[in-house]
């Protein structure tokens, strides 16, 4: 018995590579059938932007073969997906899949998202994991849940369009019900909308150079859509500005919008610029409430959460070596009930044979004397079978039944029987 | 009994002030339920001493009934608002002010008391809850305008985590302003109660530079309620008009002092 995990993270692949080994939960069953079909009892596939893991229970030699060459599949011509994986077993691998839960693997630490892609990796591949990752990964559930209540890994805000909520956040009481103007398309602008809009913000006015692209996001968000120059004038209406135009010079000055913001009263107005280069001139930050913040700035917000974050690392680690040593307990006791049974079965087996053979020898003893040489075999072996039983019980309670498993089954031949 | 409250509301008191204060210096935050715990703990031990100090005889009552005010206004601050920063403010202030009221002494006076008449004691209660709420206002203001600072400037350290957001305190300067007014103004007619029905004899400077600040407190609250002034304007308004009135008091202690003012 095993567990063994075999991917790719954004520690060991750049992210064109990262970004052909993602898989759509569409694409999902097909890639752990192919592998399953290599050999293994059990298999979850977590494929997230940064990273692409194969969790498989007990699989065979030629298994992580297999892995690499569905990958490299998708890499085309060129170097084999191998050369960018990793391989973990065992209780290693258990700590892994812990400490990705946790967000400790992530490229940002401490990030809440890859929580729900872990449940979400588990849900696609539930019909085939098998009963011990079902287990593994119901934990790791836990186990995030664990480390980001009892440590301040997930507090602040580590990302910039997460550092672009949290801004915004520090400035209006609350943020349901806000409404919000997206000047430009970019992605990034895009991403802090999505942001915003689960923190309840109604973006209601997009704005672009291009009217058709400015509908074509409008659309998406239920929102109406603007020419740049008829966006000015609601600088004066929304609370929050979120800018990311490809322009190659600023586009929100202080002759544009002045005028406007001024007619705001006290209501502040926060303008998020994701842009680069800047879309708004820093002069504007100058008007009375406006709060302007760019992207360096959102950096730097994002950096701030994390370098605190780093301080609950020590905790969250301890939390993960416990709960490892937990979960090893609980697979070394499954391992250890069949083989204990096969190994019970074998002795008997041979004394029974071994007492058939006496037994022939000596056709002149009474039934009595039979009987008493059967019931000293069976307490011989009893005897013979206690301490192993119980040392092997012990030793898997504590997590350490494997050392022992293996030593049994090769000096017993039980491995041949059972096929592993 | 009334020692033993006080010094029980001094040790709680201090406890909520400490953890209020324990984030700013990189620790961990307590949870919540502990901070009010904490607080609804001292604010009931203070309560029982207060209680057994009317008719608020002297300086140091009255200093403890401000102290039980101001911990009340935290307790709802943080309850209604969110607002632990508050307590950075009211914390040291509600823990020093029963210290000091522990040194001056606390022992009610014993006899009869001309001018402490029920009418009296409501007048002193009014106007102390009036002032503590035009205290909260001020510090709703303070809090406004450094995370203003903080956030114009782009500091993203301690007061831009562990202070609420600037609507908010806002809202609550707007909140305690025009609450703490109209109780202020209570406070005030039943003064005038007391002095004309009562025949309580007040220097006439008092009543002159008291209606003057109760005038300065109306325009502070006039500008956020009728020219709806918000933000930094109307955090500069309240603080000049809580100023105010803390200046005219000091004056007035230092040059006329007297024992028939609860303050």
């Amino acid at each position: 018995m095993s567990i063994t995990v075999l991917g790719v993270n954004h520690r060991t692949a750049p992210l064109e590579v990262r970004e052909r080994f993602a898989h759509t939960a569409g694409e999902v069953p097909q890639s752990l059938e192919r592998v399953l079909a290599a050999g293994a009892r059990g298999g979850v596939l977590l494929s997230t932007c940064n990273r692409t893991e194969f969790y498989l229970a007990e699989p065979d030699d030629a298994v992580p073969e297999a892995v690499w060459a569905l990958l490299s599949e998708r890499l085309g011509v060129g170097p084999s997906a191998s050369q960018y994986g990793y391989i973990q077993r065992d209780r290693d691998a258990v700590r892994h899949l812990y400490r990705v839960s946790a967000g400790l693997d992530s490229m940002i630490l401490g990030e809440p998202q890859i929580q729900g892609q872990v449940r979400e990796a588990w849900d696609v591949s539930k019909a085939v994991a098998g009963p011990v990752l079902h287990r593994l990964f119901q934990s790791a559930l836990l186990v995030g849940a664990r480390v980001r209540s009892e440590t301040g890994l997930a507090t602040g805000t580590a990302s910039a369009p997460s550092a672009a909520v949290a801004v915004a956040a520090k400035i209006f009481t609350q943020l349901a019900g806000r409404s919000a103007l997206i000047l430009g398309a970019g992605d990034i602008a895009e991403l802090a909308a999505t942001c915003l809009v689960s923190e309840g913000v109604r973006v209601t006015l997009v704005a672009n150079r291009t009217y058709e692209r400015a509908k074509a996001i409008a659309e998406e968000l239920g929102a109406r859509a603007l020419t740049l120059d008829e966006a000015w004038d609601h600088f004066g209406d929304c609370d929050i500005v979120l800018c990311s135009t490809a322009a190659p010079h600023a586009v929100v000055t202080w002759d544009r919008v002045a005028a406007t913001v001024r007619r705001r009263g006290g209501r502040p107005l926060c303008i998020l610029d994701l842009a680069v280069p800047r879309d708004v001139e820093p002069a504007v930050a100058q008007l009375e409430n406006v709060f302007l913040y760019d992207l360096d700035d959102l950096q730097a917000v994002a950096a701030h959460a994390a370098a605190e974050r780093r301080n609950d690392i020590p905790a969250a680690e301890r939390i993960v070596t416990e709960e490892v040593e937990r979960f090893w307990g609980w697979y070394g006791g499954l391992a250890v009930v069949p083989v204990l049974r096969e190994f019970r079965d074998r002795m008997e087996a041979v004394r029974a044979a071994e007492l058939e053979r006496t037994l022939r020898r000596l056709p002149h003893l009474s039934p009595e004397d039979r009987g008493q040489i059967e019931y000293f075999s069976q307490a011989l072996l009893n005897k013979f079978l206690h301490q192993p039983t119980v040392a092997l019980k012990e030793a898997a309670r504590a997590g350490r039944g494997y050392g022992l498993l293996d030593a049994l089954k090769r000096l017993f031949g039980l491995e041949r029987r059972d096929g592993t | 009994m009334v020692l033993t409250s006080h010094l029980v509301a001094l040790g709680l008191y201090a406890l909520a002030t400490v953890l209020v204060l324990a984030p700013f210096t990189g620790l961990r935050p307590a949870p919540r339920g502990l901070l009010v715990g904490v607080l609804i703990a001292g604010i009931a031990a203070h309560a029982l001493g207060v209680a057994r100090l009317t008719p608020f005889m002297g300086v140091a009552p009255t200093l403890s009934l401000l102290a039980l005010f101001l911990a009340l206004l935290q307790l709802a601050s943080e309850v209604a608002f969110r607002a632990s920063a508050v307590g950075v403010f009211t914390g040291p202030l509600a823990t020093g002010l029963i210290g000091l009221a522990l040194l001056i002494g606390l022992a009610p006076d014993a006899g009869p008391v001309v001018g402490r008449s029920p009418w009296s004691i409501l007048h002193i209660t009014v106007s102390i809850l009036g002032l503590a709420m035009l205290a909260l206002a001020f510090i709703a203001a303070a809090l406004y305008l450094l995370q203003f600072r903080e956030l114009k400037a782009k500091r993203f350290g301690q007061v831009f985590r562990l202070f609420p957001p600037l609507e908010r305190l806002d809202q609550l300067n707007h909140l305690s302003l025009v609450v703490g007014f109209p109780t202020v103004t209570l406070g005030v007619l039943l003064g005038f109660g007391v002095r004309y029905a009562g025949g309580v004899s007040v220097d006439a400077a008092q009543v002159v530079w008291g209606m003057l600040m109760w005038l300065v407190l109306g325009w502070a609250v006039g500008v956020r309620v009728v020219r709806h002034w918000a933000g930094r304007r109307a955090a500069f308004a309240s603080i000049a008009s809580f100023a105010a009135v803390l200046l005219v008091y000091l004056a007035l202690k230092l040059t006329t002092p007297g024992t028939q003012r609860f303050l």
